[in-house]
């Protein structure tokens, strides 16, 4: 992964998630992977186009999912209903379009495709031919891990 | 209440691993379930004269006669002699061998994942390390998972696979003795030392340099009077420092671009490919990159440069240098401008090298290069992914294309041909 892209994804998920929650966050160590790996419940996936093509999945349990989205919405959640998955995959979409609008600012031009939210246990992802980015973030209200692959068109 | 739920979605999502547990005196030990056939109790094994003490004798496995091996006399671990009643018997399959082995009891089945395995250390007592393959502390307790395949694997085996002759090989204590002698003993320690405290894995890359540097080793610490053995990690950086090749993690001098420039020929060069593995800071990079447009000027350079390393390798695209840094070479080609802090590359050398944050053990995906560049990074890597890198790289590399690896790193000779140009070497495939 190119080490320019990394810092846009970095900041804007710590910028967008201080702003929309209110709370301290901190930001794990970064690293690589490349195998398949566990999902923790919710996963919002949103897919990257243009020059570079590639994925970013927000990956949260269902707890995390529910407390982030009652702390969005200003109301206590307890069931994972539409409203709560609107209000996380909006969050995913800020995230990533933030990251998107400072790269276009580096001359690197993407394009997103709409957000989708996975729920279910014991899922898996699979795609060993790109190597992923992890950011994993610690907040009050959980742990989400981003999950950037990119990589260029060939 | 959330926090332990998510741990267990967690725990049981991340299993990908199951071993068989068992027991001697007293300790947990495991292996990997692919390598067990069956579990059984038997008794009454027939005798073998003149077999190692730890061959318990052949035991008739519906038809299929198998050697049985005592682990605990094998280990030199203290047996509870019962004569005559059933014993725990574990039936593995090491590569086309079938055999049981006996402990004192077999546990359980137990699911893990992988992550939790971690490497074993050189000062483990009981068991060789050598046959260690890791261990894993799961549900409160501590398992040490063999690595059949080195116990009883081929490996150890001599050319003919008679029973008495595969624990003869095996036992550890033996081989150091009847083998080898003291010195080679520490050269083993020392090897596996390496590899524990730095991940530096010995092997036939690096052994003709890990042998010149152990007998100067022993010559100063023995008038140093100090142990040979390494015991921190101070010990293994300071055996390792003379591995590192010249012009590690400074710009490359001016001799290094006479000796490129020579290997590369004098022919047409529409586009030129180079990965850079491991390129740190990026030092390599722009020097491969600086040193091919002073001497191919028409050429089209582009440059993959990657390293796992987030800290060193973010900061590489705004490398900043002092004066006395810049080589030759770099002033007269005018690839560097003055700007704030010191001199750094210009736009066009910058614009031809992508900079990544990527670990070379995961998937390459990378054009047809001309040159590639793995500069003291194969040896820190395990044997599997040594092999596995070096077969990427032939694969990788154009048919007249260049491999440049540390300067005391040897690829294996059927595959690649040695050239020496200067104080430079490099290898084209063979």
């Amino acid at each position: 992964m190119r080490v320019e892209y990394i810092n846009p994804f970095v900041e804007a998920a710590f910028n967008i998630l201080k702003e929309v929650l209110g709370t301290e966050i901190t930001r794990g160590e970064l690293y690589l992977k490349s195998s398949s790996q566990p999902v923790l419940g919710v996963t919002a996936i949103v897919g990257l186009t243009g020059d570079v093509e590639g994925r970013v999945l927000f990956d949260m349990s269902k707890e995390t999912a529910l407390a982030i989205a009652s702390a969005m919405n200003g109301e206590e959640m307890t069931k994972l209903d539409d409203l709560a998955k609107a209000t996380i995959n909006e969050l995913a979409n800020m995230i990533t379009a933030q990251s998107v609008t400072k790269l276009s600012d580096l001359g690197y031009k993407f394009n997103i495709t709409p957000p989708a939210i996975f729920t279910g246990e014991k899922m898996e992802v699979s795609d060993v031919s790109i190597e992923a980015l992890i950011v994993p973030i610690e907040m009050p209200l959980g742990k989400l891990e981003i999950n950037v692959a990119v990589k260029e068109k060939d | 209440m959330s926090n332990t739920s998510e741990q267990i979605i967690e725990k049981k999502a991340a299993i990908d691993f199951k071993m068989v547990t068992f027991s001697i005196a007293g300790k947990e030990y495991a292996v990997d379930i692919m390598k067990v056939k069956e579990i059984s109790k038997e008794r009454n094994f027939t005798y073998v004269p003149n077999a190692p003490m730890y061959v318990l004798g052949v035991h008739n496995l519906r038809g299929e006669i198998i050697p049985v091996i005592d682990l605990r006399k094998m280990f030199h671990l203290p047996v509870n002699e019962t004569e005559g009643s059933e014993e725990d018997v574990l039936i593995l399959s090491v590569e086309d061998l079938t055999l049981g082995i006996v402990v004192d009891s077999i546990d359980r089945v137990v699911g893990i994942s992988k992550e939790q395995v971690q490497e074993p250390h050189p000062l483990f007592g009981d068991v060789n390390i050598r046959y260690i393959s890791g261990v894993v502390d799961t549900g409160g307790t501590m398992y040490v998972i063999l690595d059949v395949e080195r116990i009883f694997g081929k490996e150890e085996v001599l050319a003919e696979s008679h029973m008495e002759k595969v624990p003869e090989k095996t036992l550890p204590v033996k081989t150091i003795i009847s083998e080898s002698g003291i010195k080679e003993l520490t050269l083993q320690f020392i090897t596996e030392t390496l590899s524990a405290l730095q991940s530096f894995h010995v092997t036939d890359l690096n052994i003709a340099w890990v042998k010149r540097r152990y007998k100067e080793w022993k010559n100063i610490r023995e008038t140093e009077n100090l142990k040979l053995q390494l015991e921190n990690i101070q010990d293994a950086d300071d055996f390792l420092k003379p591995f590192y090749s010249p012009y590690t993690g400074v710009l490359w001098g001016d001799d290094y671009k006479d000796s490129i420039h020579k290997l590369i020929g004098e022919k047409e060069h529409g586009i030129m490919h180079v990965w850079n593995s491991g390129c740190g800071k990026g030092y390599e990079a722009y020097s491969i990159v600086c040193i091919l447009k002073s001497g191919f000027p028409g050429s089209n350079i582009k440059v993959w440069a990657s390293d796992n390393d987030l800290l060193n390798i973010s900061s590489a695209p705004n490398l900043v240098l002092n004066r006395d840094q810049i080589p030759a070479y770099i002033k007269e080609g005018d690839f560097v401008e003055k700007g704030q802090g010191g001199f750094r590359f210009k736009r066009e050398v910058k614009d031809a090298i992508v900079f990544e944050y990527h670990n070379i053990t995961n998937r390459n995906e990378y054009p047809e290069a001309d040159i590639i560049i793995a500069r003291d990074i194969l040896s820190f890597l395990d044997i599997d992914s040594q092999t596995r890198i070096l077969q990427e790289f032939k694969n990788g590399l154009k048919d007249d294309g260049i491999l440049i690896l540390g300067s005391n790193e040897i690829p294996p000779e059927r595959d690649w041909f040695r050239m020496e140009e200067g104080s430079l070497t490099a290898y084209k495939k063979a």
